[in-house]
């Protein structure tokens, strides 16, 4: 009798401890982010516009602000804009990282200097590098403009005004600006792999390319699923140098959900409508990231088999 | 056992997470109400002490040349009125300001009592219910009329909506066109006074190099922003991009045959860069370092500009269609009084807006920054004519305001203005002809402004 009472009272200690231990950061999460959330779904049913007076007062007006949206043929090309910003970005700046983090996990004399070299856009502010790349964007003199014709560009150069450059140029910061921050993932993965496969592998007579594709590549799995969750979550919400570069423009050539969000907001004053982009921001976002870890288990369960 | 205190457990934590919710749903609401008492308590305090403090936020940065004027005339005023303290806040820029105010408004709290915003966001400052009309103290003034007529009528116009007055003219400017004036010299080349001599004239100050390269361009316009310098070419024509507060008029075929022009001058006489020139930035070095003969910016820079450049700077109105006829249009800030702001502090502003536009303080910021004194009287002044002798071009710049036509304005005014944005760029792009552009724009705001049209 004595026995059971210890072992339960040691059962309730050990259930009780993680949870008070992950409550702070669940209340946290649940104040910040699933509360406004579950009230943004609310409000996108209502129409609430502040700047016009007689809608002022929130009326219900269904799914009519979504009816709205996906009529609309700026909605239409800010989702095409987001679909080819996100599926350029992410790809291209985590190849390069991991390409980036495979250069530098080398044992040479002032690695030091490429690795800082590859990691510094990350330490400056968004805001900041942005401006820097405006002047970089500049036609005929600017820098990128400059490096682009050494290497024999002839083609148009006013790269933030034209609206077949825009949103590549907003992509060229983004790219440049994230893929270092990766790398930074893919080299701490890198130096935790085990040594005893890879010499297995040597005395096997693998060669490079089928030892990275066959034994580096899957073992970094892990690391790979994180990185391209956190990718794909910035590539939504990091906006800072559309605001700097484009303003969304040249005719919405640059606009993306998160920036159109932002206008609809606080520019055009359209609580309802910005409510409902905000709530299918969340959806591709939340679809994206159970998508890619389902993938990523099932992957798992198959290997293990 | 074990199952019951597991559930035991998560009923607790659903307890406590949905009582933590519940608060953090009270506390916004709590939180004016306990500002209010707060404030009563000041008030109170106020009318047995008469201290008032008020606030007033600044579309500039802390670190900016006009910071240090305000401060300045803010303690001028503390002088004068020992009662009144003034908090200027540097807010960045003139979004800064609009995002920080509606921040504040939308979650509840006291706005500042005066803020400095764009004169065109007049209707939606309105239609948001944010701002009060000033007619009742500029009433109670002695010579309240006279105060007004003192303005330049054309700053004044973004101040009227319904017959009252809503905004007071601070920070004003105008559209200029900057050129080299040694470089005309040099080319033998007439200061234009027509679309067709503007054209010509830029077109011969276009440099290239042996590579076909252009090392000069004959005039950059930006158009990253484009409405506002758009603006000077279909003045120039006779008209303007809207009738009324509820009215556009871009389809105008004077509106159109302007976009045309502007394409011209690239397409035709290959005098400026194709397409939208992001280069509101980069105009003015390019200008100060020879990489551009004619500019159009804000009377704005004009201080900076004649300081950076080592040649003769003339400053102009954009040309009009017609010859001998010349077209701006106004830009730039207002005063601007807050609703829900509590009495004593209103009157307090009040009188900071009286002592704030007094001449003397509307020639000295003027000649400090650059911005058109907004007040005929100011010109008056010793100082003032002093100054217009020592720096010929602010004297020009007060000329030219009388071609200068009302800066485009509207209801629910950043998305009309957005659509027009985007179908002005199709334009100048090439993506759409300047007919199909303006027509869609003008479909497309229309239908936004039908919410306006029958109040």
């Amino acid at each position: 009798m004595a026995k059971t009472v210890v072992n339960k009272h040691a059962d309730l200690k050990s259930s009780i401890i993680p949870w008070l231990l992950i409550l702070p950061t669940f209340i946290v999460v649940l104040m910040f982010t699933a509360w406004p959330t579950v009230l943004s779904i609310y409000q996108s049913f209502f129409r609430l516009k502040l700047n016009v007076p007689r809608f002022r007062v929130p009326t219900f007006i269904g799914l009519q602000n979504y009816v709205e949206l996906f009529k609309s043929p700026t909605f239409h090309q800010v989702l095409w804009n987001t679909i080819i910003y996100v599926a350029g970005v992410v790809p291209i700046s985590v190849i390069l990282a991991f390409l980036f983090a495979l250069l530098v996990n080398r044992a040479i004399k002032g690695i030091g200097f490429i690795r800082l070299g590859f990691f510094y856009p990350t330490i400056l502010p968004m805001v900041s590098a942005a401006t820097v790349w405006m002047y970089f964007f500049t036609p005929n003199y600017g820098l990128f403009n400059l490096f682009l014709q050494w290497f024999g560009y002839h083609g148009p150069q006013n790269w933030t005004g034209n609206p077949h450059l825009a949103l590549l140029a907003v992509m060229i910061v983004a790219i440049w600006k994230s893929a270092g921050y990766f790398m930074i993932f893919y080299l701490a993965g890198l130096q935790n792999l085990p040594t005893d496969v890879f010499e297995a592998a040597d005395i096997d007579g693998v060669n490079y390319l089928q030892r990275l594709w066959y034994i580096t590549f899957p073992l970094l799995r892990r690391t790979t699923l994180f990185v391209t969750t956190i990718a794909f979550i910035d590539g939504f919400q990091i906006i800072d140098h559309i605001f700097v570069l484009t303003q969304g423009g040249p005719s919405d050539a640059s606009n993306v959900l998160l920036y159109y969000l932002w206008e609809m907001r606080f520019n055009y004053q359209d609580v309802g409508k910005s409510a409902a982009l905000t709530v299918i921001l969340v959806a591709f976002i939340l679809i994206f990231t159970i998508g890619n870890f389902a993938l990523s288990e099932r992957k798992e369960d198959r290997r293990v088999a | 056992m074990k199952m019951f205190s597991k559930k035991l457990l998560l009923v607790l934590l659903v307890l406590v997470v949905s009582f933590s919710i519940v608060f953090a749903g009270c506390a916004p609401k709590k939180a004016p109400q306990q500002n209010n008492n707060q404030n009563n308590q000041q008030n109170q305090q106020q009318n047995t002490q008469k201290e008032v403090t008020i606030q007033i936020y600044f579309p500039v940065s802390t670190l900016a040349p006009e910071a240090k004027l305000l401060d300045s005339y803010a303690a001028a005023f503390h002088k004068e009125y020992p009662n009144i303290t003034v908090k200027p806040v540097y807010s960045g820029g003139y979004t800064d300001v609009e995002k920080a105010i509606k921040t504040v408004i939308n979650g509840g709290g006291e706005p500042p009592a005066l803020a400095i915003m764009l004169a065109t966001d007049l209707y939606d400052l309105i239609d948001a219910g944010y701002i009060v009309p000033l007619d009742s103290y500029i009433n109670s003034m002695p010579n309240g009329q006279a105060y007004l007529n003192d303005f330049f009528p054309q700053f004044l116009a973004n101040s009227k909506y319904e017959g009252k007055i809503w905004s007071i003219p601070f920070q004003r400017s105008v559209a200029l066109m900057y050129y080299n004036a040694d470089l005309l010299k040099e080319n033998n080349l007439p200061v234009p006074d027509s679309w067709q001599s503007l054209a010509e004239v830029t077109s011969k100050l276009t440099k290239k190099d042996k590579d076909g390269k252009v090392v000069r361009w004959g005039i950059e316009w930006p158009s990253g922003w484009p409405y506002w310098l758009f603006q000077p070419l279909a003045i120039g024509n006779g008209t303007n991009i809207f009738k009324g507060p509820a009215q556009m008029n871009f389809n105008d075929p004077r509106v159109i045959e302007a976009v045309q022009y502007y394409i011209d001058l690239s397409h035709k006489y290959h005098a400026m860069p194709e397409g939208v020139q992001k280069n509101w930035n980069t105009a003015v070095p390019d200008f100060e370092n020879g990489r551009a003969a004619f500019i159009l910016h804000s009377t704005s820079g004009l201080n900076g500009i004649l300081q950076g450049s080592k040649f003769n700077v003339g400053v102009m109105a954009v040309p009009g269609k017609k010859k001998g006829t010349y077209a701006t249009v106004t830009g730039g800030g207002n005063i601007y009084m807050f609703k829900n702001v509590p009495k004593e502090k209103q009157d307090a502003a009040w009188k900071f807006i009286e002592f704030v536009t007094q001449p003397k303080y509307v020639a000295d910021f003027s000649i400090n920054t650059g911005y058109i004194a907004t007040r005929k009287s100011a010109y008056d002044l010793d100082v003032m004519k002093q100054h217009l002798k020592e720096v010929p071009q602010a004297a020009k710049v007060k000329e030219l305001l009388k071609y200068a036509g009302p800066e485009f304005s509207c209801h629910d005014l950043a998305q009309v203005r957005n659509i027009f944005h985007k179908y002005l760029q199709a334009a100048y792009n090439g993506q759409m002809t300047p007919k199909a552009a303006m027509d869609e724009a003008q479909k497309e705001a229309q239908a936004i402004l039908k919410d306006f049209q029958n109040p």
